[in-house]
């Protein structure tokens, strides 16, 4: 088993290996910032990120923003809008698009791959979002994705943070895609700032706890 | 039982030995038609492909295995690279993916393991304690013969008193759902991911869908529509030690309402008809002992 995962700067314990986290908030700064946060771990971790529907040039900017310095050698965007951007400090992978969820998982294990053979073992995997792609496809075909990819972040011993915006879904529907990650951040925006809550991380309060959103 | 099928006999050899030799039941078939015929003929619960076939691919035979055998992993295990294979035809497939390189086979093994052992490709989820779950089933498993009119007539019951259409007892295995008692309704057994009961296991507390075909769980399910299922309400038959091994169901044609007191009273039905199974339960176990 190796060490668990570390969230600096964020109000929240360490994470077991294995574990997924959805993130569910509606899809403004605070949800992003903290779901980037969340995938940026120190210098010998990878992070692979699937961007739904966003160009990989336009997210590796707002990752960059918050804090996290990218690098080819540690950081993977799979790309399911499409974007020849030469100049992102990251490896990018292309995905024929949102509907493909077979593309998805496939690149998402090769590239999963090259990170290992390179000597990188903890991988963090963000997905971001699940709305994107239950507006491309029906619950049972993304219930099985999701299934799948919280599958192979288990067995590898990595973590994954996984994104949905509730205003988009129906009750049933979230409800089914937290069903199968262990792990839950309910995240608003109040007057006073952002607040998160957990649900399935060890140790942590029940109460809405407020975090920054700072970008650099 | 898991199914690798791979054109090249040597490379097929060698990975059916290695799952072999992970303590797996495995058979080989090296043609696209040769593997569907074994899907037809076995319980597969795996199938392991090459990609390129001449005649097809192997995300083709894993859109079938989708629709054959639903629950079943399928990994692409392939020599071909991942910039030619054509996986936006087949985006609703979903498979794993391990390169073939040499003569290695551990990574697939782990991948295969891991698939099988917490059933991660299944388009539902699992309830936390899936495994023991299915055990406690076994032996609770009832020749519905066996069972005779006991839950025939709790079902008769539920009908009236609910003034409902149909009335269930069913009870959920690894994959399917068989039913021990219909009224109002014929069911044959049904694959997991198509019961409203899969869902409604992983709730200790009655469940009620008043609208079958406003829930987006059930979009598109074929099933639900030609039994002419709108309404669904089930109490869990839960075990002594607390295992979900099935429910007890009431269908409608038309969504409606069902209130607290009909959910109580469904809830002593469904406690009832688990009563008949452990009561059945011991007289075998009664039974079993007197011939030892």
């Amino acid at each position: 088993m190796t060490d668990a995962y570390e969230f600096e700067g964020l109000p929240l314990g360490s994470i077991r290996p294995g574990t997924t986290v959805l993130v569910v908030g509606p899809s403004h700064a605070g949800t992003r910032h903290l779901s980037f946060r969340m995938l940026s771990g120190p210098p010998d971790e990878g992070s692979i990120l699937v961007s739904t529907n966003q160009r990989a040039g336009r997210i590796a900017d707002d990752w960059a923003r918050s804090g996290f310095r990218l690098d080819e050698d540690r950081a993977a965007i799979l790309d399911c809008v499409g974007d020849d951007d030469q100049s992102v400090p990251a490896q990018v992978l292309p995905v024929s698009g949102p509907s493909d969820l077979t593309g998805i998982g496939m690149r998402y294990s090769d590239v999963y791959r090259t990170f290992r053979e390179s000597g990188v073992d903890r991988v963090r995997t963000g997905l971001f979002s699940v709305s994107t792609l239950l507006s491309f496809g029906d619950l049972k075909t993304v219930s099985r994705f999701v299934h799948t990819l919280v599958g192979r972040i288990d067995a590898v011993d990595g973590v994954g943070v996984f994104s949905i915006d509730p205003g988009m879904h129906d009750d049933q529907t979230v409800s089914t895609i937290t069903q199968f990650c262990s792990a839950r951040i309910d995240v608003r925006e109040t007057e006073s700032g952002q607040e998160l809550r957990t649900r399935g991380i060890p140790d942590q309060p029940r109460e809405w706890q407020s975090f920054d959103v700072q970008t650099e | 039982m898991i199914l690798c099928v791979d054109p090249a006999a040597s490379a097929r050899e060698r990975t059916t030995d290695a799952l072999a030799a992970a303590g797996f039941d495995v058979a080989g078939a090296g043609s696209l038609s040769a593997a569907r015929d074994a899907l037809d003929e076995h319980a597969v619960e795996c199938v392991v492909t090459e990609h390129d076939f001449g005649d097809g691919t192997g995300l083709e035979l894993a859109a079938t295995v989708r629709d054959r055998h639903p629950d079943a992993a399928c990994v692409l295990f392939t020599e071909t690279p991942l910039d030619d294979v054509d996986t936006d035809a087949f985006g609703s497939v979903v498979a794993e993916y391990v390169r073939k390189e040499d003569g290695d086979r551990g990574e697939l093994v782990d991948v295969v393991e891991h698939a099988l052992a917490f059933r991660s490709q299944t388009a539902y989820p699992l309830p936390d304690d899936e495994a023991a779950r299915v055990a406690a089933l076994e032996q609770y498993a009832a020749d519905p013969a066996e069972l005779g009119a006991s839950l025939d007539r709790l079902t008769e019951l539920a009908t009236a008193l609910f003034d409902a259409d149909a009335a269930a007892v069913g009870v959920i295995d690894a994959h399917t759902e068989e039913f021990l008692s219909c009224h109002g309704v014929s069911f044959d057994p049904m694959d997991r991911e198509d019961t409203v009961c899969t869902y409604a296991i992983l709730d200790e507390d009655v469940t009620v869908v008043e609208d079958v075909q406003a829930d987006p769980r059930f979009e598109g399910n074929e099933g639900l529509a030609a039994a002419d299922i709108r309404f669904y309400a089930s109490a869990p038959l839960v075990t002594p030690d607390g295992a979900a091994i099935g429910t007890f169901c009431v269908y409608d044609d038309e969504p409606r309402e069902f209130g607290d007191r009909d959910r109580e009273l469904l809830s002593l039905l469904g406690d009832e008809a688990m009563e008949q199974l452990s009561l059945r339960r011991r007289v075998r176990d009664a039974g079993g002992a007197g011939d030892d």
